[in-house]
C-alpha cells in the first residue's frame, strides 16, 4: 500500500455507474451470456498486456454453486480496472490477473455481485480492497490511514461471514430437526395424497 | 364406543387440542361418528387441520381468490411476478443466496430436480419460515429414494382451493357443512395412513381417509355400508382404490371422483362416470408441488390449476423446448411457501399448449417415455396407451425384454381382460405377448424396457 492509487470517490462513483452489460449472467456450465474469459482478455489488451490460453482458466466456470458469484464479480471489478487511472498506472499483467482472481475469490463469499454496485459500503470494500491487492492506497490517504480502513472493511466483513455461516449451519440443523419430529409423520389433512 | 373402531394404539386426545385447534362441539360430533360407527374401519392413524383461527379465515379468503384468478400466462411467455418471485428467493432460500445475485432472466437459473431436494432439501426452505409448525410429507416416487417434503397446516388446507377450482371447471361448488361429510380419501394397500379428521373451512365437515383393503375392516362388506353412512360429497383415490371402489354395493354416489397419483385410463374412467353418473377428474398432482392440472378432455390435456405456477417444458439439456414440443415438465412457483419452486424439473413429460382456458399440459405421462420396437420400427408408448383404452384397467405394465419379447403385467382384478389386452397388444407389436399378474403395492411405472435403445426416442 505504498504508492498512491486513484481517488476512492472516483473508483466508488464508477462501480455504481456500472453498465447492465457487467452485470450481466456469466457463462457457466453451458449457461449464462458473458464469457468471463473474453473479458477479462479485452482488459488486459486495454491496458496493453497479452496473457496465455491457460492463464484465463480460472476465469471460465463449471460449477454454478462455486463459481457463478465468483465470475459475476469479476466483470464488475473488470469494469473498475477499466478506469482511466488504472490504465495511467499500468499494473501489468500478472498484477491484474492477480488482482481479478484474488479480489473475486475474497469477496464473492461474502455478498452477492450486484451489492458490490448497489450498496455504498460494499462499493467501498471492494475498491480498497482491490487497490490493497495491487499495491496501492487510495488517494490522500496515508499507508497507515489506509491500512486502517482497509482493516476496518475486511474485519467487519470477516465478522459478517463468520455469523452468517453459524447463522445458517444453526438454520439448517434446525429444519432438519423440524422436518425429523415425530408430529410431522401425523401430517394435516390434505383433500388428496400423491 | 365400539373398541373395534376406535384408534389401535392407546387414546391420545390431549393431543387433540394441537390437531384440531378450532374444534367445536359439531366437530367433535362429527370426529366421533367418523370413528365410531358400527361399521367403520380400524383407523391406523391420527391427524388433524391443525388450523389456526385467523388461518381459517385465511383459508376461505385464499379458495376465493383461488377460484377466481386466472393463470394469466401464454406458453414460453414469463408472467410479471416471476422476476420478483426469483429475487425473494435468491435473498432467503440458501441453496440460492450461494449462486450470487438474482439472474435476469429465469432461463438463467439451473434447473434443479428430486436428487437436490434428496441430498440436502434445509438448503431449499426460506429463511423467513418459522420452523415450530413444519411438518413434512414423505414421498418414494417412482425411483424409491424416500424424499422429506417440507409442508405447513396451512399449505395442506390450500389444496382444498386447487380442487375446489378442478370442481369448478366441472360445474360443481362443494357445499358440505356442519354435519356432513365433505371428502373421503380412498387408499387400497396392505399399509396405509388412515385418520379422521374435519374441515373447518367448510363447517367443520367431515374428512376420513380410508384403506379399502379388507385387512383394514371387522368385515369387507363394512366397506359399503360404512361409505353409504357417510354419503361424502367428494370421493378422492387413485386408480387402484377406485377399481375396488367400483366393485362395492354402493347405494349412494358422491358428486364428483378426484383421481390423483397414476394415469387414469379413459376405460375406467367411463366405467366410474356411468356407476356413479358424476364427473371423475383426473388430477395431475405431486407432493413437491401439489395440484398442477386437471384433465380436460375438451381441452385434450392437463388445464393448469395454479395461478402462481409458471411451467416450462424442458430437454434433457435444461434448456426449454419449442412450444407444442414434449420434454420435461419444469415448474416455479407454488402455494408452499416451505419450498419455493425454481425450474424443479418433476420427472413427469409432456408439452404444452395454449387453450381457451390457460396452458394446457398435452401428453402427460409419469416418467420419461420409453419407446417400443415393434414390427421393425420403434413405436411411442402413447401407441400402446391406445391400445389399452377399451379396457378398465386400474394400472398396468407393459414390458419389453431385451430381445423384443413382450410381456403385460395386470393387478389381479383386471385378469378378466387378460386375453383381450393380450390381443389388442399382439396386433401393435406384431408379436405374442405374455400376460403375468402384476405384483405391486402402490405406483407402478406403466411402461418399461430393456431393449438397447428404448429411452433414446
Amino acid at each position: 500500500m505504498n504508492d498512491d492509487g486513484p481517488d476512492l470517490d472516483g473508483l466508488t462513483r464508477r462501480l455504481a455507474e456500472t453498465p447492465p452489460e457487467f452485470l450481466d449472467e456469466p457463462v457457466v456450465a453451458g449457461g449464462g451470456r458473458v464469457a468471463v474469459a473474453a473479458v477479462v482478455n479485452d482488459l488486459l489488451r486495454l491496458h496493453g498486456a497479452r496473457a496465455q490460453l491457460e492463464a484465463l482458466a480460472p476465469f471460465a466456470g463449471t460449477d454454478p454453486r462455486a463459481d457463478r458469484n465468483r465470475l459475476a464479480l469479476v466483470l464488475v471489478i473488470a469494469w473498475l480496472l477499466a478506469d482511466e487511472n488504472f490504465l495511467v498506472l499500468a499494473p501489468g499483467q500478472a498484477a491484474l490477473l492477480d488482482a481479478l482472481a484474488g479480489v473475486a475469490q475474497e469477496l464473492a463469499p461474502a455478498a452477492p455481485a450486484h451489492r458490490y454496485v448497489e450498496d455504498t459500503e460494499r462499493r467501498e470494500e471492494l475498491a480498497r480492497t482491490l487497490l490493497a491487492r495491487l499495491g496501492l492506497r487510495p488517494y490522500g490517504e496515508t499507508p497507515a490511514q489506509a491500512a486502517d480502513r482497509l482493516a476496518a472493511v475486511s474485519g467487519e466483513q470477516r465478522r459478517r461471514l463468520l455469523a452468517a455461516s453459524r447463522a445458517a449451519e444453526r438454520r439448517a440443523r434446525e429444519i432438519r430437526e423440524a422436518l425429523a419430529r415425530k408430529a410431522a409423520e401425523e401430517s394435516a389433512d390434505k383433500w388428496t395424497r400423491e | 364406543m365400539n373398541a373395534h373402531a376406535t384408534h389401535a394404539a392407546a387414546p391420545d386426545d390431549a393431543l387433540d387440542a394441537e390437531r384440531f385447534p378450532t374444534l367445536t362441539g359439531h366437530g367433535r360430533r362429527m370426529l366421533d361418528f367418523l370413528r365410531n360407527h358400527p361399521h367403520a374401519p380400524v383407523y391406523r392413524n391420527r391427524s388433524g387441520n391443525r388450523l389456526l383461527a385467523h388461518e381459517v379465515e385465511a383459508q376461505r379468503a385464499y379458495e376465493d381468490q383461488i377460484l377466481a384468478a386466472p393463470v394469466g400466462w401464454t406458453p414460453g411467455t414469463v408472467p410479471d411476478w416471476v422476476a420478483p418471485f426469483v429475487a425473494h428467493v435468491f435473498a432467503t432460500v440458501p441453496h440460492y443466496r450461494a449462486l450470487g445475485s438474482p439472474p435476469r432472466r429465469l432461463t438463467d437459473v439451473a434447473p434443479v430436480g428430486r436428487a437436490d431436494f434428496a441430498a440436502d432439501v434445509a438448503q431449499f426452505v426460506p429463511d423467513d419460515v418459522p420452523l415450530e409448525r413444519m411438518m413434512h410429507f414423505r414421498t418414494t416416487g417412482t425411483t424409491g429414494h424416500p424424499l422429506l417434503i417440507p409442508s405447513h397446516p396451512v399449505v395442506a388446507a390450500r389444496y382444498a382451493a386447487y380442487h375446489k377450482r378442478a370442481l369448478a371447471r366441472a360445474g360443481i361448488a362443494p357445499a358440505a357443512g356442519r354435519g356432513r361429510v365433505g371428502v373421503v380419501l380412498l387408499g387400497c394397500q396392505r399399509r396405509c395412513f388412515t385418520y379422521v379428521s374435519v374441515s373447518p373451512a367448510m363447517g367443520e365437515a367431515g374428512l376420513a381417509k380410508i384403506n379399502l383393503h379388507p385387512d383394514d375392516w371387522r368385515d369387507p362388506g363394512d366397506r359399503a355400508r360404512y361409505l353409504d353412512a357417510l354419503a361424502p360429497e367428494i370421493v378422492a383415490g387413485d386408480p387402484i382404490s377406485f377399481a375396488e371402489y367400483l366393485t362395492l354395493p354402493l347405494t349412494t354416489a358422491p358428486r364428483a371422483l378426484l383421481s390423483v397419483s397414476m394415469q387414469l385410463l379413459p376405460g375406467l374412467r367411463a366405467r366410474l362416470e356411468a356407476r356413479f353418473g358424476c364427473p371423475v377428474l383426473d388430477i395431475y398432482s405431486l407432493n413437491e408441488v401439489g395440484p398442477v392440472g386437471v384433465f380436460d378432455p375438451a381441452a385434450g390435456g392437463h388445464v393448469l390449476l395454479q395461478p402462481r405456477l409458471y411451467v416450462e417444458i424442458l430437454d434433457a439439456a435444461g434448456r426449454p423446448c419449442t412450444p407444442g414440443q414434449a420434454g420435461e415438465i419444469a415448474v416455479t412457483g407454488g402455494f408452499n411457501f416451505c419450498l419455493p419452486l425454481l425450474r424443479y424439473r418433476t420427472g413427469d413429460f409432456g408439452a404444452l399448449a395454449s387453450g381457451p382456458d390457460g396452458p394446457v399440459l398435452t401428453g402427460l405421462s409419469g416418467r420419461r417415455p420409453v419407446r417400443y420396437r415393434a414390427r421393425g420400427a420403434w413405436i411411442n408408448n402413447i401407441d400402446v396407451t391406445h391400445a389399452l383404452l377399451p379396457f378398465p384397467l386400474s394400472h398396468f405394465n407393459v414390458h419389453q425384454r431385451a430381445d423384443a419379447s413382450v410381456v403385460l403385467r395386470l393387478a389381479a382384478g383386471a385378469l378378466p381382460w387378460a386375453g383381450d389386452a393380450g390381443t389388442a397388444l399382439a396386433r401393435v407389436f406384431g408379436t405374442r405377448v405374455d400376460v403375468e399378474t402384476l405384483e405391486a403395492d402402490g405406483k407402478t411405472l406403466q411402461y418399461t424396457s430393456d431393449m438397447e435403445g428404448a429411452h433414446d426416442g
